[in-house]
């Protein structure tokens, strides 16, 4: 039960479908890219992408167990943490001269987009929480159809990751500027 | 430092989130923050080359 839905708040649940449906289009993009360009990604695009995947995680759970002020708190925390590492990537690169790592997409670098989008998620995560919407209770739920999608999308992703990862790094630390897989041939 | 662990551990929240297991799934996000810690102080204390 729905304890207080004011304007913003019958909105929510979509709200929190469609936003799931961004952070997965994100890592499926990050990924098509990496493939694409065989850009393969550093330790710091990694943890934006861990990042992403926590903040997922968050959204999910508002979507499966109701509208509950942990679930935002673990969506600040984790769009916070991706602020640190995409804005330390930023700082990295900012200096006059520097090319940056990887190449631009519309103009900006894939980390800059992270922060940006880190940003928005704050942003988002701070309209939400102004709403005051919560359920009563944090019990689970059947998913709507664009809820499954969302869902599938990201676990799908979340697994690709984990085995792209693997490839890339093995059992280990990743190099600063990784140019092959560790487990495929070269 | 095992560059794979934390997606592991995220991938673990995100399944019992999925399966309706919410503490289960709450407890792998904290071990996958924790971890993401870690390796920000494994990749991001180097000095930066800015007067900040």
């Amino acid at each position: 039960m729905l304890v207080k839905a004011p304007a913003l708040g019958r909105y929510v649940y979509w709200l929190d479908c469609l936003a799931l449906l961004g952070v997965s289009a994100v890592l499926w993009l990050a990924f098509v890219w990496q493939l694409r360009l065989h850009e393969l990604p550093c330790p710091l695009c990694l943890l934006q992408r861990v990042a992403f995947a926590m903040v997922g995680v968050a959204l999910l759970m508002n979507l499966r167990f109701g509208i509950r002020p942990l679930h935002y708190g673990i969506a600040v925390l984790s769009a916070l943490a991706g602020t640190v590492s995409a804005g330390r990537q930023v700082l990295l690169h900012i200096a006059p001269g520097d090319t940056g790592f990887g190449s631009p997409f519309l103009g900006l670098h894939l980390y800059t987009w992270a922060l940006l989008a880190f940003l928005l998620l704050l942003v988002y995560c701070g309209l939400v929480l102004l709403s005051d919407t919560v359920d009563s209770e944090a019990r689970p739920r059947k998913l709507s159809t664009l809820a499954r999608i969302a869902a599938v999308a990201f676990l799908s992703i979340l697994m690709i990751n984990l085995v792209s990862t693997t490839v890339e790094c093995g059992f280990g630390p990743c190099p600063d500027n990784p140019t092959d897989y560790k487990w495929l041939p070269k | 430092m095992i560059m794979m662990l934390p997606f592991a551990t995220v991938l673990l929240s995100a399944l019992y989130t999925w399966r309706g297991h919410r503490r289960a799934g709450a407890g792998w996000w904290w071990v996958t923050l924790a971890i993401y810690i870690c390796w920000c102080f494994y990749h991001m204390t180097s000095p930066l080359n800015l007067s900040l």
